[in-house]
């Protein structure tokens, strides 16, 4: 029986190429994405361990809240540790040398007036630490600096912005900008950078300064004697702390570190994993139609060996061991185009440039393990439904003319796919709007998709009729019978489609969502903005939250505003979550933006006090007058006093505070938006001098009015949504490799019909006409499944996120039905190969063929 | 193989609807090579009902294909009507099966998605051309399936199944109808029912067949029958009946 099976898949080596070619893919993301996390978390790993290998120990405060926000946002850093602290720990015994670092936001201004961005990663100021042991940063070329107006740059930042020794620059930080010389440059261990970051460094006393530190350090570092071992020096230092502060080795702080942007990777990493995923799910459709095709065009074969003695579960596990043997191929194949994936977007990484530090590829035996376990797994059972179709041939079929079953509609193929169709849609909905988690929502949608994927069959025929009822006036008798031939097997189409259904219908999905999101946001400025103008970072990602606190106090100054209210923005743990918060002057609020308070009053907002939105005050049973527990990352647990409930308001988020809470509860002040209202009589040129007066020295905000500021959001929400579906768009390339095997079955399976037409006359062209209609109708089927499917996906988690903001259901009309284009457009390639080969049948063996 | 033709007595002047002129087809090369038409000259007359016959392996078929342009010669020449079918480019050869060639093959007639009807007008569709309806009316009645025109091949019998591959071959007034074994398949009553189509055809409507079988009885509807063996024209018959043709492959060392 294996003998049988072996050497059936060697007999049919393009079939098991294209079947395995959809396991090879989405394997290779797999193990792509587990290499790159493993590769760039080994990176920081060596990274930080050899940064810090002169520090024993290292003193800092509490970290009195962990987490991050919703979108990943840090929840700041922990209490600075004062001045004072560092003689004590400086005369504890067995320590050589001790200093403070700071760092904080820190931006530097490029040759060309621009404020130099990253691509996400932070924009940082640190101190220069004097002690050789102690610094992290390497001299590569110059000095330390050593005075007020003196900088180091690190290499990698330098060397792309053609920064040099003795050049002039202006940084920009959280008070007013500064003009320094560049002094040295240096590196950060052996790497010339960090993950793409811009690195300043000051001298202490001038990071004092411009790193806001006000007598404190982020942390106190120090070297230990000779002989004396880090443990010991941590536990000597730890004693004579006071509260609220601790100590840790080298080691722990340099794992601590790396771990932290670890986490930052597993974001990463989770995120890459789903698309993968995706990749899978349609690649099993793929091998399910696949294995059926063959299964149905093996009956002969198989009933005689069922004839000859073989059992039926011989049968079956000769298909499944088939299977088994093709996934463990693929994923082994796939493995290795990880491998490729991986360094290619190591590559594609550093030319958006974020440089990691070089360590060698990572192949974990989890990554391995993994990539084999999903490759087999996956193939094997999409493939269970097949073998046992194929376990159920009689052995009297051998005898028999094979022709295709004739389809016939079930009821209980009928009934089971409402059912499942049924529980999918429940199980979305009660993820959505129960708020049950992620991972519900995304069982529920793939559970809907094998539901339509059932049904799909009884909508096959019809559809493809409808379809193609232009064929046969648009290209004749090549028309006619492609849209008869994409009729005749609706099993066989529609889970061809359905592959494609599930690409197009994510890929519509987060369209709508998107289109929703954005109609929302321009429906919610349009309702509550007053305010004439926001100052805004002038770019996206520019690496840090916000800008200087100088550009409010500089712009209030100038007498064309008759309102310049600032919005902070920061995370706070509530039972353990993390939120986040708006921080605001109670007193401008109103002029630069209408809030519907549906309890107490704006004017009741003071320091120590929450306005809360209606449905987070409601869902928290939170009533006016009451306290509610929260814990921050500098200060601990504090207690907030709600005075004020409010409606619907997209500017404001969950939680309102004042800039006076905002300030004694985080170490970082910078400003997300600066709203402005003009004085009465001021001119649009008027208002806009008057900013660029202040903005002149802060190359890294820019002025929009309200129209520029709906266009601002629309734009960063395309930039998401375009690496969203350029991410999918490999479940869709995978689908199509659906539908090329699928052609191509069924175009062995025709071999006789298609001989015949060619024998009475039908030209090679027509013959390709025929079979590419074909695949556009298939193409366009699954499309419009996806489209409807993904709609309502749309509809349901923009009326979950109702309470978020998200008010507006919007359908792009235009792009689903480009999208609807577009697939049919691949149909037409996918059907190139097929195509060519049935034109190029041997007419004469096509028809004596047996 | 010039001696052969001279038995047939007085020369007609008739139109030739095809010939083939010292064809010669080999398969494979060195020791294995066979050699499956072995230097054939035949004219096959128009409006006449020829019947080929032979031994398996006597070539019969590879002469169809050849004279069809389903397959090419290795040396020779092959003609339907005055076009040599050995210089025609794959392109024309697809057009000349369109318009002068029609086809009845063993089995696999039949489109299996379209309709006995749509069958039958197949090779007209192909050329995107309008069906003539009187024509089309005749031949649907003459072959008796008036009443099945809208079945899929799926629905009809054998015999019903060759009959509608009978009128498609007529469908497009073809120079000539090339048919292998077209009752291979069937039982008697239903090779009765095609065989007197297609006399009929021939008497009727001055159609042109050829048709290869090794079935005594079916060459019997034909005006002549032509004897390959070895690849070899060996002998022929004109108006035979099927004593004399089983005679005749008795003598012949045949079957």
């Amino acid at each position: 029986m294996w003998r049988a099976t072996l050497k059936g898949l060697l007999a049919h080596k393009v079939r098991l190429g294209l079947t395995a070619l959809a396991i090879v893919l989405g394997v290779g993301f797999v193990s792509g994405t587990y290499i790159l996390t493993d590769t760039m978390g080994r990176a920081f790993d060596n990274l930080f361990s050899q940064i810090d290998k002169g520090i024993a120990v290292q003193v800092s405060g509490v970290q009195k809240f962990k987490g991050s926000g919703p979108g990943g946002e840090d929840v700041g850093s922990a209490e600075r540790v004062p001045n004072s602290l560092l003689p004590q720990v400086e005369s504890v015994p067995g320590v050589r040398a001790a200093a403070g670092e700071l760092a904080g936001y820190a931006q530097l201004v490029g040759k060309d007036g621009k404020a130099i961005t990253t691509g996400g990663a932070p924009t940082l100021g640190v101190t220069s630490v004097r002690d050789p042991d102690l610094s992290q940063a390497v001299a590569r070329e110059g000095r330390k600096p050593a005075r007020f107006g003196e900088i180091g740059v690190d290499v990698g930042t330098a060397k792309k912005h053609d920064l040099h020794v003795g050049d002039r620059v202006t940084v920009l930080l959280q008070g007013p900008p500064m003009r320094a010389t560049i002094v040295g440059l240096f590196g950060i261990g052996s790497a010339d950078n960090l993950g793409g970051a811009t690195i300043v460094a000051f001298d202490p006393r001038t990071a004092q300064i411009a790193l806001n530190g006000g007598g404190r350090w982020d942390d106190i570092v120090v070297a230990a004697k000779q002989g004396v071992s880090p443990s010991d020096l941590r536990d000597r230092i730890a004693a004579i702390l006071p509260r609220g502060y601790e100590a840790k080795t080298g080691e722990q702080a340099a794992q601590e570190a790396s771990d932290q942007i670890k986490k930052g990777l597993s974001f990463f990493n989770i995120a890459l994993l789903v698309f993968a995923g995706i990749s899978l799910f349609v690649g099993a459709f793929i091998i399910f139609n696949t294995f059926s095709i063959l299964i149905a065009q093996r009956t002969r074969e198989l009933a005689l060996l069922r004839a000859l003695g073989a059992s039926a579960k011989q049968v079956r596990r000769s298909v499944l061991g088939e299977s088994a043997i093709v996934g463990l191929l693929a994923s082994v194949v796939g493995l290795g185009f990880g491998f490729a994936i991986a360094l290619g977007l190591q590559g594609l990484l550093r030319g958006f440039g974020i440089d990691l530090p070089t360590t060698t590829t990572q192949l974990l035996p989890r990554t391995v393990i993994v990539a084999l376990l999903v490759g087999v797994v996956t193939t094997v059972v999409s493939s269970v439904v097949p073998a046992v179709r194929a376990s159920r041939i009689p052995p009297a079929a051998a005898m028999r003319e094979t022709m295709p079953a004739e389809y016939q509609r079930s009821t209980r193929r009928t009934a089971l796919g409402l059912l499942v169709t049924a529980l999918g849609v429940a199980a979305l909905l009660t993820g959505l709007f129960a708020g049950k988690g992620a991972a519900l929502v995304g069982l529920g949608a793939a559970v809907v998709f094998l539901g339509v994927a059932t049904l799909s069959p009884i909508a096959a025929r019809p559809l493809a009729r409808v379809l193609g009822a232009p064929l046969p006036s648009v290209s004749g008798l090549a028309g006619r019978l492609g849209r008869e031939n994409a009729m005749r097997n609706p099993r066989r189409t529609a889970s061809t489609a359905a592959a494609l259904m599930i690409g197009l219908g994510l890929v519509s999905f987060v369209n709508i969502f998107a289109a929703s999101v954005k109609a929302s946001a321009t429906q919610a400025l349009q309702q509550t903005l007053k305010a004439d103008y926001a100052v805004i970072p002038s770019s996206f990602g520019g690496g840090a939250n916000g800008f200087s606190l100088e550009v409010a106090t500089r712009l209030r100054i100038e007498p064309a505003f008759s309102a310049v209210e600032e919005y902070r923005q920061g995370v706070f743990g509530y039972q353990g979550s993390a939120q986040q918060l708006s921080a605001v002057d109670p007193a401008l609020l109103e002029k630069v933006e209408s809030v519907e308070m549906v309890r107490g009053s704006v004017g009741a907002l003071h320091d120590g006090d929450v306005l809360v939105y209606r449905q987070t005050a409601e869902s928290n049973h939170w009533r006016l007058g009451q306290t509610i527990p929260v814990q921050f990352a500098r200060t601990g647990r504090r207690e907030l006093r709600v005075v004020g409930i409010y409606g619907d308001n997209r500017l404001l988020g969950n939680y309102v505070v004042t800039l006076g809470t905002f300030d004694r509860n985080f170490t970082a002040h910078l400003d997300s938006i600066v709203l402005l209202k003009t004085a009465p009589g001021v001119s649009d040129p008027q208002a806009k001098a008057a900013v660029a007066r202040v903005t002149r020295e802060f190359p890294n905000v820019k002025i929009d009015d309200q129209a520029q500021l709906r266009a601002e959001q629309a734009k960063q929400i395309n930039q998401l949504l375009g690496l969203i579906t350029a991410l999918l768009g490999l479940a869709i390339v995978i689908a199509l490799f659906g539908i090329v095997n699928t052609l191509a079955l069924s175009i062995f399976e025709r071999t006789h019909e298609i001989g015949l037409l060619r024998a009475v006359g039908m030209a090679r062209r027509q013959v390709r006409t025929m079979i590419r209609w074909e695949a556009v109708i298939i193409a366009v089927f699954g499309a419009l499944l996806g489209t409807a499917v993904g709609v309502f996906f749309g509809w349901a988690m923009v009326h979950a996120l109702n309470d978020q903001g998200i008010t507006v259901l919007s359908l792009p009309v235009r792009q689903m039905v480009t999208y609807v284009v577009i697939a049919g457009l691949m149909g037409v390639v996918a059907a190139a190969f097929p195509a060519r080969r049935a034109a190029r049948l041997d007419v004469l063996a096509a028809i004596t063929h047996e | 193989m010039s001696s052969t033709l001279t038995d047939q007595g007085p020369v007609r002047s008739v139109r030739l609807a095809a010939r083939a002129v010292e064809a010669v087809k080999v398969y494979g090369s060195g020791d294995a090579s066979v050699r499956a038409l072995d230097g054939v000259t035949v004219d096959f007359e128009a409006e006449r009902f020829t019947a080929v016959m032979g031994p398996s392996g006597s070539g019969k078929s590879t002469l169809l294909h050849c004279m069809a342009g389903l397959d090419s010669l290795t040396t020779g020449h092959v003609f339907i009507g005055d076009v040599d079918l050995t210089t025609q480019s794959e392109k024309k050869m697809t057009l000349l099966r369109r318009d002068k060639v029609g086809f009845i093959f063993q089995t696999f007639n039949l489109v299996p998605t379209l309709n006995a009807l749509e069958n039958i007008t197949l090779p007209l569709d192909i050329a995107g051309r309008k069906p003539e309806q009187s024509w089309i009316d005749r031949i649907v009645s003459t072959v008796g399936l008036a009443d099945r025109l809208t079945h899929r091949p799926s629905e009809l019998s054998g015999g019903q199944q060759q009959r509608v591959a009978a009128a498609r071959a007529l469908s497009s007034r073809p120079e000539i109808i090339f048919a292998d074994e077209p009752t291979g398949n069937l039982d008697s009553r239903s090779s009765a029912q095609l065989l007197d189509f297609m006399g009929a055809a021939v008497r009727d409507f001055g159609q042109t067949i050829v048709m290869v079988t090794h079935d005594a009885l079916a060459a019997s509807h034909a005006n002549r029958v032509v004897f390959l063996v070895d690849g070899r024209v060996e002998d022929e018959m004109a108006d035979p009946t099927t004593d004399r043709i089983l005679d005749r492959i008795k003598s012949l060392g045949g079957e």
